[in-house]
């Protein structure tokens, strides 16, 4: 008998750690920053490309990413067309990579002068390249687990958590004018918990989904002009 | 008696696997490399690989001074300046020794080798990228043998460390991206090395 109330009582407290920690895993945070430098839309047989930078020492903008946003950007209200940047960068070999890739629009400028670059750019349609840079940092990360294995079963037992940031900016030229149109910032934070009773269950915060899903919506309309 | 074999054969296999864990890993290095986009040169140029370039493989030691990453990129260099060369150049011909340059009546011979190579593993460097840097050596000469250019090229490439994929593939991403630097810095460069440009205004 005791051991029966024993058992409800670990399970119920089991049940409240766990709906406690669900709730707090998913308290992400964002932050959308635009700054607006000049007029935009896009007519529809014009399309979009968004680049990854790897030029940094010590990170690279994830294509994972890239292509998260840019697949956020082709559908629902508004889309737009956008072109894989592994196809673009493919397609315009030598001039887009990491180590030749226009830094400032006065580098497109000159890059654009390059008969085959301009005749590759219009036969896309590009109207917009967008530049996302940016990476996920984990801090903070605390507590531990530690897990056995024996004869009669094994099980892990302990806590753990950490902060995810995710923070991209995204930096949008006009090939038509050879301008900067805007930058828009996304910041994301959130906190994740690992918590393990016998089986261990991971409360992930989705920093880097939720930075995408925002940065999208927000690149969509800046670049639609609304 | 055959509960002592089955206990040699379980105690062999276990040996096994331990030094299988153990051994050096190979990655031969696999990509695919696009033609450059990028105004031909005029010229009739015989390219020929070495077999020290045809055969060139890396080794990674880790810290206790074992082998552990045997890194084999010679055919996938091969591969790459037969995909970059033809775009660079009017005539290319592959030849395979040097004294076959006369016959292939070119203006040139390229023969490109590689100098050093290195790895940068996360696990040692504390970084969260792979990275991949190579140094070659590039030598331009007449048909005839007689020097034009000999010029030193360096190519880096890095990939982010992920979760679900092997250190053999994120090295072989790794070094594809270098491969590549080396394509796009090989083709956009070739014109303006001095010597080789002194050259080209001769022609």
């Amino acid at each position: 008998m005791f051991e029966f109330i024993n058992q409800c009582h670990v399970r119920s407290v089991r049940g409240v750690l766990l709906a406690a920690l669900a709730v707090l895993a998913s308290c992400t945070s964002t932050t959308v920053d635009e700054f607006r430098q000049g007029e935009t839309g896009i007519a529809s047989d014009e399309a979009v490309v968004i680049l990854g930078r790897r030029q940094a020492s010590d990170y690279e903008t994830r294509s994972e990413f890239v292509q998260c946003v840019g697949d956020r950007m082709a559908r629902g209200e508004g889309a737009i067309n956008v072109v894989p940047e592994q196809e673009f960068v493919d397609a315009m070999f030598p001039w887009f990579e990491p180590r030749t890739a226009p830094l400032r629009t006065r580098d497109l400028e000159q890059l654009m002068a390059e008969n085959v670059v301009a005749e590759k750019m219009s036969e896309f349609g590009i109207r917009y390249i967008v530049w996302l840079d940016g990476s996920t940092e984990t801090t903070d990360r605390q507590g531990s687990i530690s897990c056995t294995i024996g004869p009669g079963g094994g099980g892990c037992f302990g806590f753990g958590t950490w902060e995810d940031d995710a923070n991209f900016d995204a930096r949008v030229w006009d090939v038509g004018s050879l301008t900067s149109v805007g930058t828009i910032n996304t910041d994301a934070t959130g906190q994740s918990y690992l918590p393990a009773l016998v089986v261990p269950i991971p409360l992930i915060a989705r920093v880097e989904a939720n930075a995408c899903s925002r940065l999208a919506t927000q690149l969509k309309d800046f670049v639609n002009g609304s | 008696m055959s509960s002592r074999k089955s206990l040699i054969r379980l105690a062999a296999l276990l040996g096994l696997t331990f030094l299988v864990g153990c051994g050096v890993s190979t990655v031969t290095i696999e990509g695919n490399f696009p033609t450059p986009n990028i105004s031909k040169l005029p010229l009739n140029v015989a390219v020929y690989y070495d077999q020290s370039l045809r055969d060139f493989a890396y080794m990674e030691y880790s810290e206790t001074g074992a082998e552990e990453f045997n890194v084999q990129s010679g055919q996938s260099h091969i591969a790459l300046f037969n995909a970059v060369l033809p775009a660079m150049f009017d005539g290319v011909v592959v030849i395979d020794s040097l004294d076959d340059a006369v016959a292939a009546e070119v203006d040139a011979v390229f023969t490109p080798l590689i100098e050093e190579f290195q790895l940068a593993l996360p696990m040692k460097t504390k970084l969260d990228v792979y990275e991949v840097w190579i140094k070659y050596n590039m030598r331009l000469a007449t048909a005839e043998g007689d020097y034009i250019a000999d010029w030193v090229l360096t190519s880096y490439g890095k990939t982010p460390t992920e979760t679900f994929r092997s250190t053999e593939a994120a090295i072989n991403d790794a070094a594809v991206v270098a491969l590549r630097d080396l394509a796009s810095s090989f083709s956009l460069s070739f014109a303006q090395v001095p010597e080789v440009r002194d050259w080209l205004a001769q022609l």
